[in-house]
């Protein structure tokens, strides 16, 4: 029988628990050739959780965080993220779980070249018929809070690398998700913009409501990590 | 040596860099191709069929012609055959020869006629070349064999084939009023006159000819064969000694006005099938554009790894030249189907229209071979110039550059669409120009102006469409119609290209449409109102003989002492030259026809002018006639008509759609005063009562004539006449419609292509909107709204190009090819019906692309760096 005080971290990770895998893999089948994106993670993330995922370059990150985004599925193994199981969900399901449980941060900011700052921050919500109104005032908090109220109508061809990741930043946070995921969110950047990327993700998790998930080559997000997690050739190993 | 290996490299690198490349999106590669040779299939079997119609005219007439110098005619009649005496007596001629030729019918045999050559056998062989098949027996002067036997021919291996006889074996000919039984003594061999009509013409000797045609003493021509050492001073003597009304003339003047006439039509055809190609230049410029666009890092490693900007310049324009080569190669297959069907359709028009001409085969044409290519080519390599362009500015430093969003293009859109309005605005003064001889270079250059200037427009017309309807696009397709608006508002030359593709396809479709309908409802009404009587009656082939043979006397006696509740208008026709250019003279009844027909004025005064016509005071010219030779109301009409000098004014200019050349219609009772030429061409006759005309009392009145004349006479009732004028027309734009349903869907696939492309392009985008939210089905409603708008955009700008084209067409490029204008009139049914239906086809047209989204996986979105 588990001691009192770890019976009550199980308990409560029961309810908190936001990500879970088991035996996740990810095998992708390129002409005759098996290549192996994940093999054989098992993993629980409790909500609230900062995860630095590193590893070097096609290790595994960015599939893991792809599976979590539901940009993909898993090919063998279990995976439920927010409640949402995502080898088995209809596309619907999935279409909605993007919409409402994760916001996505990319290394290259991945902004719709076509819409101006204020309108690619208000994207998600509008994708997922929001009222209007809510979602444009959500968006000018969000443009002055991340110091973009000047830029609202440029496009994103006339800003810079952090006002486009700060852009981006905004756009993960529209819908208000319960994860973030960044994949190498300063790696496009110098290291003063790279500094206030990792400033505004520890305000995000300030309140301890939403998980973040930063992968990442360098150390730049060791300092608010509360789990780190280091992939080698598909799998998992806890640092 | 430098030279060959710089090739090699150049050739070695375009297969590395831009051919592998292709190979790698065979798809893309395979539509452009498509949409090229299909172009270059339509410009060259069309091209083709033409040549063949234009070569087997040209090379009739020229065999026909011979080697002559000089040809002694009479305009409006034939030439006494006594001349040829006198002129052979001068020193400086060295060989005159009397020609006649008419087209006759083999009895019962329900084979169309054919063309029979008679002349002196021993007078004509200086002048044309013509063997026969047995060459031994031409060696024994068996071709003297034609003056010793009566009633004997040579004949082409083609007719006999045709007609199913051998030589020895005996026909019976018709014509007009005359039949008899002739031999066949030998075929001749395919060479000089054989090939005069595809081979479908025989000949005997004159006296035959005469004989069977009822032609004693006279002949059609006498042609001269003069010394090399011939002054002019001896030409004017020829001249003076010819009786009043005989001409010396040029053999070839009825050549070049044939040519003329077919020329003309051959221009317009090209050019109609030519759009086919200017709108798959749209999807050589698409792809070429996108390659080098979203190829802009691999180009910055090239540059930066030691490549010239003028390499990378010619690698993109050796893209533009591979599509237009392996299209045109592709293209070869193609035409050779295209002008089977073409070949015969082009040659009965230009038959009905023009000229007589007979084609069975297609002659290849190296000439018109080489122009297909290099127009193919040049094409091609023009769409591709201003993506090379844009290529050759990459800086090497873009190697460096990490993935940054696309800046869109929106500053030049305003500066293109000024440009654009005033390429629109230099449209008229451009078509007010005059034109060369029957050449409508300023009406072309006009049409291509107008379709630059509003393919122009369309990249900021797009901005426009997707700014005004944006409130509406929210509403109606939420959030997937208004992401296609904000994308088609910063698209750029992108969508613009292919809308501009639209746009000309669009415009052409109107234009044509507006055009045909135009012109057929003129047509209809003048053949109501101008070619107007119950029942026609000319002598047997008329039409195909040029009117040379009047109605014969027993008709002329018939009609003469009718008493029946009828009116007959008697006229004569005549086919002649004025200057260049080839018309009917027309003597008529004026009192008579007035009172049944009437003629669409569009000069002079219609009050005076016809008071002044019934007491012969003047001549009313057609149109055609008018604007070909630069007459109209007011000039003289001076010409010499079977010896007598005619100088008349010009009272009034009216429509008339008779397509070999213009009519000059004069008074029937002062032209025979004039020339004593009491010859009748044709007789429409009219029921007197026409409230009420009995179709019995036609069909009697009909079969009576048949009774009296019907061996001499072609009979054709007044609705059956008209209907075929009609039936003419609609063939005749058969060809147009089947070229103009290709340039549409040169067209849509131009859309497919361009839509494909951007879907292509913008996966990462396609995917980032699923990353954050977006359903498929929203992705693809954008996809499918972005179409739309496009498709809205092309159509409106096509049919406004469209009408301010077919203004063009109507009232400038018909009358400088043609002569003739029309009463314009729009189509709305039939365009109220194919407008929708142009946009569904687009629409369809995007299912490719739609199904093409997410070939990517979302998560590349992650790996792509």
């Amino acid at each position: 029988m588990l001691p009192q005080n770890d019976r009550q971290r199980v308990a409560k990770m029961a309810i908190d628990l936001i990500i879970k895998a088991e035996k996740l893999s990810r095998i992708y089948v390129m002409e005759s050739a098996h290549v192996v994106g994940l093999t054989n993670i098992n993993l629980d993330i409790v909500v609230g959780e900062t995860v630095v995922l590193k590893g070097e370059s096609g290790s595994g990150k960015s599939t893991l965080l792809a599976l979590i985004a539901a940009l993909d599925r898993p090919t063998d193994g279990e995976l439920s993220v927010a409640g949402c199981n995502i080898k088995n969900a209809t596309e619907d399901r999935l279409t909605r779980f993007r919409r409402e449980s994760v916001g996505m941060v990319f290394q290259n900011f991945n902004l719709l070249p076509t819409l101006n700052v204020n309108e690619n921050i208000m994207l998600p919500g509008l994708l997922a018929r929001r009222d209007n109104l809510s979602v444009k005032k959500k968006a000018d908090k969000l443009l002055q809070w991340l110091g973009l109220s000047g830029r609202a109508n440029h496009f994103p061809a006339q800003l810079s690398g952090g006002e486009m990741q700060r852009t981006a930043i905004a756009r993960a946070l529209i819908n208000d998700p319960a994860i973030v995921l960044a994949d190498e969110p300063t790696g496009n950047l110098d290291s003063r913009n790279s500094r206030i990327v990792m400033d505004l993700f520890q305000e995000i998790i300030g309140n301890g409501k939403k998980t973040l998930i930063i992968a990442t080559h360098s150390t730049i997000a060791d300092h608010i990590a509360t789990m780190r997690l280091y992939l080698k050739d598909g799998a998992l190993q806890f640092l | 040596m430098t030279l060959f290996r710089s090739t090699n490299f150049f050739f070695g690198l375009f297969f590395r860099f831009s051919i592998r490349h292709m190979a790698k999106f065979p798809g893309r590669a395979l539509v452009v191709l498509l949409g090229i040779s299909l172009g270059a299939a339509v410009f060259t079997s069309v091209r083709l069929s033409i040549h063949a119609s234009l070569n087997s005219f040209n090379q009739s007439m020229e065999m026909i012609t011979g080697i002559a110098d000089r040809v002694v005619t009479r305009p409006g009649g034939r030439v006494p055959e006594t001349l040829v005496g006198p002129l052979l007596k001068l020193p400086y001629v060295k060989s005159a020869s009397p020609f006649l030729y008419t087209y006759v019918q083999p009895a019962m045999t329900g084979k169309s006629p054919f063309l029979l050559i008679g002349f002196d056998p021993i007078l004509d062989r200086p002048f044309r070349k013509w063997q026969l098949q047995n060459s031994t027996l031409s060696d024994q002067g068996i071709w003297l064999d034609l003056m010793r036997f009566p009633y004997s021919i040579f004949a082409g291996q083609p007719l006999l084939d045709d007609l199913g006889i051998k030589p020895q074996d005996g026909l019976t000919l018709e014509h007009v009023g005359q039949s008899a039984g002739f031999i066949v003594l030998e075929a001749l061999s395919s060479e000089g006159l054989a090939l005069v009509e595809g081979g479908r013409v025989a000949i005997t000797d004159i006296a035959t000819f005469q004989e069977f045609t009822h032609i004693w003493g006279e002949v059609d021509r006498i042609d001269l064969l003069l010394d090399s050492t011939v002054s002019e001073n001896q030409i004017n003597q020829i001249h003076k000694m010819l009786p009043e009304g005989i001409t010396l003339g040029m053999p070839n003047e009825d050549q070049l006005s044939g040519q003329r006439m077919i020329s003309a039509y051959q221009l317009n055809l090209s050019v109609l099938s030519f759009v086919s190609l200017f709108v798959g230049m749209f999807l050589v410029y698409s792809l070429v554009a996108l390659n080098a666009a979203s190829r802009r890092k691999e180009l910055a490693i090239l540059r930066s790894t030691g490549a010239s900007a003028k390499l990378i310049f010619f690698i993109f324009i050796a893209e533009g030249g591979f599509f237009g080569l392996v299209g045109w190669l592709i293209a070869i297959p193609i035409s050779s189907v295209f002008a089977k069907y073409l070949l015969q359709g082009v040659g009965e028009t230009i038959s009905t229209l023009f000229v007589r001409v007979s084609v069975d085969n297609l002659t290849l044409s190296a000439w018109e071979i080489f122009v297909s290519l290099g127009m193919t080519m040049f094409i091609s390599v023009l769409a591709a110039f201003q993506p090379a362009r844009e290529a050759m500015k990459v800086f090497p430093k873009e190697a460096m550059d990490i993935g940054q969003p696309v800046a869109t293009h929106r500053k030049s859109s305003r500066y293109l669409a000024i440009t654009g309005v005033l390429f629109i605005l230099m449209v008229w003064p451009l078509s007010s120009i005059p034109p060369p001889e029957n050449f409508p270079f300023p009406g072309y250059l006009a049409t291509f102006v107008l379709f630059l200037g509003f393919s122009m427009l369309s990249s900021w017309s797009l901005e426009m469409v997707a700014k005004i309807t944006e409130p509406a696009l929210l509403y109606l397709g939420k959030e997937p119609a208004w992401l296609a608006g904000r994308y088609v508002h910063s698209s750029g030359m992108r969508t613009a290209v292919s809308v501009g593709a639209l746009i000309t396809a669009v415009a052409l479709f109107s234009a044509l449409v507006i055009m045909v309908h135009s012109f057929r409802r003129t047509v209809e009404l003048w053949a109501n109102q101008t070619v107007a009587g119950d029942i026609f009656i000319r002598s047997k082939m008329a039409d195909i003989n040029r009117y040379k043979d009047p109605v014969s006397q027993n008709a002329m006696v018939f009609f003469n002492n009718l008493d029946e509740p009828v009116d007959i208008d008697i006229y004569r026709r005549l086919f002649l030259n004025y200057g260049k250019n080839l018309y009917q003279f027309e003597a008529l009844k004026w009192d008579v026809y007035l009172r049944y027909g009437s003629f669409f004025w569009t000069e002079g005064n219609i009050k005076t002018g016809l008071q002044r016509l019934k007491n012969g005071e003047g001549v009313l010219v057609s149109e055609v006639f008018a604007n070909r030779t630069g007459l109209g109301v007011g000039n003289l009409f001076q010409t010499s008509i079977r010896g007598t000098w005619f100088e008349l004014p010009i009272i009034g200019v009216v429509r008339d759609y008779r397509t070999q050349g213009g009519v000059v219609y004069y008074s029937l009772e002062h032209y025979q005063d004039k020339t004593g030429d009491l010859n009748w061409g044709g007789v429409r006759v009219f029921f007197k009562d026409r409230e009420k005309i009995p179709d019995e009392a036609v069909f009697q009145m009909r079969n009576r004539i048949i009774e009296c004349c019907g061996d001499s006479v072609n009979v054709t009732l007044g609705t059956q006449l008209r209907e075929a004028i009609l039936k003419i027309f609609d063939e005749t734009f058969a060809i147009t419609t089947i070229l103009l349903l290709i340039a549409l869907v040169v067209a849509a696939l131009g859309i497919t292509s361009t839509l494909t492309v951007l879907v292509l392009e913008r996966s990462r985008e396609l995917n980032t909107i699923l990353a954050v939210g977006g359903s498929y089905g929203q992705i693809r409603a954008m996809i499918f709204w972005e179409a739309f708008l496009m498709v809205l955009t092309g159509e409106f700008l096509g049919i406004l190009c469209g009408i301010a084209l077919s203004y063009l067409l109507v009232f400038v490029i018909n009358k400088q090819s043609f002569g003739w204008t029309f009463l314009y009139g729009m189509d709305l049914k039939t365009l109220a019906v194919s407008y929708p239906l142009i946009i569904f086809t687009a629409l369809a047209a995007a299912i490719p692309a739609i199904r093409m989204v997410f070939k990517q996986p979302p998560a590349n979105l992650l790996r792509e760096r």
